[in-house]
């Protein structure tokens, strides 16, 4: 059983909606380009990425003086590409990857070892192997360190990321027992890195080592499998688990199609993850191209997240140039309505949904959409976006409202409507 | 006379109505007069992460607690002492004050039945009050439900926790006092008003509902903050600025019956000391400024604090001077309302559950106390049966 496909041709709302989801929003002009073609090509032709970036990207980590500025920078940074970078759907994966195989700031604070994450997470956006993308992650210095992999030695291994990795990036929780997370910690010991340790090397660059005389190379039993596992051969047993095919379709329909997904939808997915051994490519191409993804019921059916909501609009008033200390401030303006790149408050990352709304994020939502259209440093816009860009829709559902009000007060109000903040 | 759900929802719909008839809506949800001075205040202190209690309240005669720890245990001479068999750890020195008047407890071994070591498993119990995790909505949610006042509750930060959660609806977070309040450009009143009460369904219609609630959320927090001064020195931080929020709150008579406050980064796999030491030292400074603002005010009898953490840490040690997950662990409360000093056995450290903390005191008899004999509410129906407590509230 796999998802029907979209058999029409995308309407107008339809490419509204798609670019929604996979782009954070988009112009009038990039929803039509797209309206009347093929949804399955469509899709194919969103998950082709190329290496190419935001060119005049303002912020340089490795420019940095202190930790904290290179986390600063780096933050800049990659919200600098979600607002004008080429490939936004890249970046919109990278997003969540990194509200799935999480780490955090307060611990990783050397500028290559983020870089080389946020690599990481670009280079699998839409991984074709699910259990080389965790092997790599597994390995990667940021999560190492992150969740204290790097201090597991035989004897008395560290159980941190052994948890982690089936709870909250592989099978989920009831689907392995106390025994395999102590296993699998046993497995994992000896998987360090070298270099970049201590505040004044937070520029230099680490690199994974392997110590064998820490490793506890005896036999260990694993999700039911006895073996001299590695740490690399629990992660792949982790990852190739049944049941992560379904832990990992689920959080990728929350991504993309509703906020509480449709178990069938997932169960679908599922398959087709399991079928292609793990391929994100596969589900995610069928998934953009299914009846599910178009369905009515679907739409307006995800509530953005600050740094949706913001790139959300700056893409729908067709990317007007913000300077470098406006970027900076709107990475703080996230951090404040609860998403901190690189930062969310445990390592089970921002839950999502109706948890990103409450009173102070509400109060947050209207101060910038007020700096971004009515503010003494709003960007001049050449036109303002059409209730298509701004809604999805072809006629404003906010009608009368709107009416008598000057062209940047009704995108102002529109920016605060419940329907803005959804996808 | 409580309302039950159904009617609870008929009144939050009316409430919520009669703050979004236009024009002028905004000075009509500010008339919902906080009237409520003279009631008791729950202050709720959750420590995220799971922090780890051996390290808090230290069982420093116990040779086995040195044994299991040789790298990160409180030696003996930093302990301060409590009991022949219990001290504090040195960062909470500034709560010395408040133990030796006797409005510090401790609650030792508390947990509940089938401990669950993930952290959001275990703090979802803690939220919910349901070890079964049946519940989806938080224990102060209920409350509110109970009470019929959407406004019953306040979390001080950034995010709602799901303690605050209730079926249709979550309790305001206010991220900073001062900026809680609503400004709209000028001449945008009527359209905004306008566009929010277009019809709506499904997430849309949450969203609606949401923006209403938090007009006359913030109208009331406005109408009245104005009245406090502070009356102590609280330290940096954010966790500080949050209970000195949670003590404007209180001051101002906004009428919340519980405030949540959380502190984060207790997952001390590595390194423990450093980090734990760090924390603790914010946790009672913070509580000490809180404390003594509270007294300076007049307002001490009326504000109790309870604090808990998802779970312990396990008694031994690893390879990396930190702790991994474990199970039982310390709860603790403060104020005048409290009944001083230490309730339960020192921890059984020859008697381990798979290396942890047997839980002897379930948690939800001593939040069955301070609903009952501190908010004066029926702790029965807000828990869904009778939990035993230790008897900490006096």
């Amino acid at each position: 059983m796999s998802l029907t496909p979209y058999a029409r041709k995308l309407s107008l709302e339809d490419a509204a909606h798609l670019l929604r989801r996979t782009a954070f929003g988009a112009t009038d002009a990039q929803i039509r380009a797209l309206a009347g073609r093929d949804a399955r090509e469509v899709a194919r032709e969103q998950l082709t990425f190329s290496d190419e970036r935001a060119s005049g990207n303002p912020f340089d980590p490795a420019q940095a003086v202190t930790p904290g500025a290179g986390i600063q920078l780096t933050r800049g940074a990659w919200l600098f590409e979600l607002l004008y970078g080429p490939q936004p759907l890249r970046e919109k994966l990278a997003l969540t990857w990194s509200n799935h195989f999480v780490i955090g700031t307060d611990k990783v604070r050397n500028v290559p070892m983020l870089a080389a994450y946020l690599d990481l997470l670009r280079r699998h956006a839409a991984a074709p192997d699910f259990a080389q993308f965790a092997v790599e992650v597994a390995k990667s210095p940021a999560m190492l360190r992150y969740l204290d992999n790097d201090q597991n030695r035989r004897g008395k291994p560290n159980e941190n990321f052994s948890r982690e990795l089936l709870e909250l990036f592989t099978t989920g929780i009831g689907h392995y027992t106390e025994q395999d997370v102590h296993e699998g910690a046993r497995a994992l010991t000896g998987w360090t890195f070298e270099g970049g340790r201590g505040k004044e090397h937070f520029l230099e660059e680490p690199r994974f080592v392997f110590r064998a005389n820490q490793h506890d190379a005896g036999s260990k039993t694993y999700l039911g499998k006895t073996g001299n596992f590695s740490g690399e051969d629990i992660v792949r047993l982790a990852a190739t688990q049944p049941q992560t095919a379904v832990f990992v379709s689920r959080k990728l329909h929350r991504a993309f199609v509703r906020d509480v997904p449709d178990e069938r939808a997932v169960a679908a997915s599922a398959e087709t993850f399991r079928r292609t051994n793990g391929s994100v490519r596969a589900v995610l191409e069928e998934l953009l191209a299914s009846e599910v993804f178009y369905a009515p019921e679907n739409r307006a059916a995800i509530i953005r997240g600050p740094v949706e909501f913001i790139v959300g609009a700056v893409r729908t008033l067709g990317q007007p140039r913000l300077d470098a200390k406006q970027v900076l401030g709107l990475t703080q303006t996230a951090g404040k309505m609860g998403q901190l790149l690189l930062q969310p408050d445990t390592v089970k990352g921002w839950d999502g949904g109706r948890e990103w709304i409450n009173d102070s994020v509400l109060l947050t939502r209207m101060q910038v959409a007020a700096a971004l259209t009515l503010g003494g440093k709003a960007p001049e816009l050449k036109e303002q976006p059409s209730p298509l860009a701004l809604l999805g829709r072809e006629r404003s559902p906010l009608g009368a409202a709107l009416d008598g009000l000057g062209p940047k007060q009704r995108t102002y109000l529109t920016l605060i409507s419940p329907e803005f903040q959804l996808a | 006379m409580p309302l039950d759900r159904r009617e609870f929802l008929k009144y939050s719909a009316l409430a919520v109505a009669a703050t979004s008839g236009m024009p002028g809506f905004l000075a009509r949800a500010a008339t919902q007069a906080a009237g409520s001075g003279s009631l008791k205040t729950l202050v709720v202190i959750q420590l995220t992460g799971g922090n780890d209690g051996l390290n808090t309240l230290i069982p420093y005669s116990n040779g086995a607690y040195y044994a299991a720890r040789p790298n990160i245990a409180i030696p003996k001479k930093d302990v301060l002492t409590l009991t022949p068999d219990l001290g504090m750890h040195p960062a909470l020195k500034p709560l010395m004050g408040l133990w030796d008047a006797g409005q510090l407890t401790w609650m030792e071994n508390v947990g509940y039945p089938n401990p669950n070591r993930s952290h959001f498993a275990s703090m979802a119990i803690w939220h919910t009050a349901d070890p079964t995790q049946a519940q989806a909505e938080g224990w102060i949610g209920r409350i509110a439900e109970k009470i019929g006042d959407p406004f019953c509750a306040s979390n001080l930060g950034s995010m709602t926790p799901q303690a605050l959660r209730a079926a249709d609806f979550s309790l305001p977070s206010i991220d900073g006092v001062d900026n809680f309040q609503l400004k709209l450009p000028a001449g945008l009143d009527a359209p905004f008003g306008t566009m929010l009460n277009a019809s709506r369904t499904g997430e849309a219609a949450y969203l609606q509902r949401a923006t209403r609630q938090m007009i006359a959320n913030t109208q009331k927090v406005q109408q009245n903050v104005s009245k406090y001064r502070p009356g102590a020195k609280y330290p940096e931080g954010k966790f500080a600025a949050q209970l000195q929020d949670a003590a404007r709150l209180i001051a101002a008579g906004t009428g919340q019956r519980v405030l949540y406050v959380t502190l984060g980064n207790f997952d001390t796999h590595a390194g423990q000391r450093a980090e734990q030491d760090d924390l603790l030292g914010q946790l009672a400074s913070g509580l000490a400024a809180f404390s003594a603002d509270l007294e300076a005010q007049g307002l001490a009898d009326r504000v109790l604090l309870m604090g808990f953490s998802e779970f312990g840490r396990r008694v031994a040690e690893n390879a990396s001077a930190g702790t991994d997950h474990g199970k039982g662990s310390v709860m603790f409360a403060l104020g005048r309302g409290v009944k001083g000093g230490i309730h339960g056995d020192s921890p059984d450290l020859e008697n381990l559950s798979e290396g942890d903390i047997r839980y002897k005191q379930d948690f939800r008899g001593v939040y069955a106390e301070a609903l009952t004999r501190w908010l004066g509410l029926d702790a029965r129906s807000i828990l869904g049966g009778d939990f035993k407590g230790p008897g900490w509230v006096a």
